[in-house]
């Protein structure tokens, strides 16, 4: 709109709406900033007697925040690093392929995209459950018995690393896929054919030309995965039980949900820290919102 | 290019999309088939169905259309996706992107403060508004409307389904404001200054030009954030598991309450199978609507 000054009129309603729409929408974290800060904070939102770090430093030591964190961290970095890994030659291949299979595929993962996963949680757990008893079978036959606990925490379906990556990943997938494809569409394919020309076979392409091509499209696609895996409740919830691989959203679950006096300094604390990489990758992922979902779909 | 090298490349192609074939056919793909399947038969993960689940053709659907529970949930589905994200998001959201048109110094402030609660995970978004909605006179929504002269009241369990509708357009505003945005950045100044020209007024330009320009944006908003607000779960089942007494029970919640609470694995699905066939009829609409070029 061409700015014409305003009335002062419009100016009082135009800066008295967003000043409420502003209110509304930071109140919430007034409570969980203040409550962080202060060793007596309680459910309501009052002024602290006292502000320090003291329950920062309760959440590494007398609570396994530091285990919950790096779970976390370990889960949605690998999803978000296999998504990269699958998105960039998938889009790549999506992109640069004529098949027949290509408009099917394009199709089939803008619906993939608009299945709840409440909807597939049931048949989920099934086949989540299938592949852990095949792994444990594999795992007991070459790892001796004293180990086998420890090594399905890695490889495990259920209760596991592996399995949850590989869920987080494909849940993720389709958006990533359809970024890079894309993304690719508008890298013309000159670089390439002159790259061949020059002789070089496809893995000096991929690490030369379309690499450092790729990198914004890279940025994004894994951006938007990690914000969708980090703030992901659903799969945690569902698939992951035993304490020590409990994740953030799980841990700040159930300490929210404990029958005995609840701790809101400590949970605050804990919130605060697992808000802290949402809110840095949503601000360095929001010059890619419009153009990923103006024709996109929502993460 | 030679055709040996043609063909090189397709198979390279076949070979780079494969990984990721096998992982969405194993990981929704399959389980999407199963779930029909699954709806199909009395499986229960616990009870005497549990040891030889057996296939009972329609009957798991014959029990939905009389259980009350099912319709409930659908009931609050419905309200739920109207009033926060077809109404409260999108009002809000294309109101801020309105008034946040003009430049002023605390604009990209402003910008910020709507858009943060869409980036926070919906755990602690939960959680912040447990301590909002918390009842007793120390309350913060309690003390906000204590200036209004109403009395303190219980938020969540008084008026449950209105409190998840308002978490829900708080958490979404951000994002209909960013879509509604760059919808009216397509709309051309000289519109609006031809419209002045011929002496309109502002209700005039908003319902003459801005809204009709906008209606491909709203269009698309509102497919996406119909399917992203059915798939809701973690936001409202962290703050209310679905009660009190079922009254936030949105259908994904009823799923997982039916499916891992009463362990009714076949009922649990033919529910799933529903919603799912409900999400593909709005996704093939997206997909035309979007005439997505492949």
């Amino acid at each position: 709109m061409a700015e014409r000054p305003d009335t002062p009129k419009t100016a009082a309603s135009r800066y008295g709406l967003l000043f409420v729409i502003s209110l509304y929408c930071i109140m919430p974290f007034v409570w969980l900033l203040t409550a962080a800060f202060d060793p007596g904070a309680g459910l309501f939102l009052e002024v602290p007697a006292k502000v320090d770090l003291s329950n920062f430093f309760r959440v590494f030591q007398e609570e396994d925040g530091l285990l919950w964190l790096m779970n976390s961290l370990i889960v949605c970095g690998g999803a978000t690093l296999l998504v990269l890994v699958l998105s960039g030659f998938g889009g790549y291949a999506l992109s640069r392929t004529h098949a027949w299979w290509k408009r099917p595929f394009l199709y089939a993962i803008i619906l993939v995209r608009v299945i709840p996963p409440t909807a597939l949680i049931v048949p989920l757990y099934k086949v989540m459950l299938t592949c852990n008893l095949a792994i444990a079978g594999v795992v007991r036959s070459v790892v001796p018995p004293d180990y086998v606990r420890s090594v399905m925490r890695f490889v495990g379906f259920i209760d596991g690393y592996l399995g949850l990556i590989l869920l987080l990943a494909t849940m993720h997938l389709p958006l990533a896929l359809w970024i890079m494809k894309t993304f690719f569409d508008s890298v013309s394919r000159e670089y390439e054919e002159a790259a061949i020309m020059d002789g070089a076979t496809f893995g000096q392409r991929l690490r030369r030309v379309l690499l450092p091509l790729a990198m914004p499209g890279l940025a994004a696609s894994g951006l938007f995965a990690f914000i969708a895996a980090w703030g992901d409740f659903l799969f945690p919830l569902t698939f992951i039980s035993s304490p020590e691989l409990k994740m953030l959203p799980l841990g700040i679950y159930s300490a929210f949900l404990r029958d005995s006096q609840i701790d809101y300094g400590l949970l605050a604390a804990i919130a605060v820290i697992y808000t802290a990489p949402a809110i840095i990758a949503f601000a360095l992922a929001r010059r890619f919102l419009v153009q990923t979902f103006g024709g996109g779909l929502k993460g | 290019m030679s055709v040996s090298f043609t063909r090189r490349e397709a198979w390279r192609n076949r070979f780079l999309i494969l990984p990721s074939v096998l992982l969405l056919a194993a990981f929704v793909v399959y389980p999407a088939g199963f779930a029909v399947y699954t709806s199909l038969t009395n499986e229960a993960l616990s009870g005497p169905a549990a040891m030889n689940p057996r296939f009972v053709g329609f009957a798991n659907y014959a029990k939905l259309l009389t259980d009350q529970n099912f319709w409930r949930s659908l009931a609050i589905t419905f309200w739920f996706v109207l009033f926060s994200a077809i109404i409260g998001q999108l009002v809000l959201g294309l109101l801020s992107a309105m008034l946040l048109n003009r430049r002023f110094a605390l604009r990209p402030l402003v910008n910020a403060i709507i858009l943060m609660p869409n980036a926070v995970p919906e755990v602690v978004a939960a959680l912040m508004w447990a301590s909002m909605l918390a009842a007793g006179e120390y309350g913060t929504l309690n003390n906000i409307v204590a200036w209004f002269g109403v009395d303190p009241q219980r938020w969540l369990t008084s008026f449950p389904l209105t409190m998840i509708i308002i978490v829900n357009i708080w958490r979404g505003i951000g994002f209909a404001m960013i879509l509604m945005t760059s919808g009216l950045s397509s709309i051309s100044d000289e519109l609006y200054e031809a419209a002045r020209m011929d002496g309109a007024n502002t209700s005039q330009i908003f319902r003459r030009i801005t809204l009709p320009l906008l209606v491909p944006t709203i269009f698309l908003y509102l497919l996406v954030s119909t399917v992203s607000t059915i798939a809701i779960f973690g936001l409202v089942f962290a703050l209310t598991r679905g009660g009190p007494a079922g009254s936030t029970e949105l259908v994904g919640i009823y799923i997982y309450n039916q499916s891992f609470n009463s362990y009714q694995l076949g009922y649990g699905s033919a529910v799933a199978v529903v919603v799912l066939v409900f999400s593909l009829l709005v996704g093939m609409l997206y997909v035309r609507a979007l005439k997505v070029d492949v």
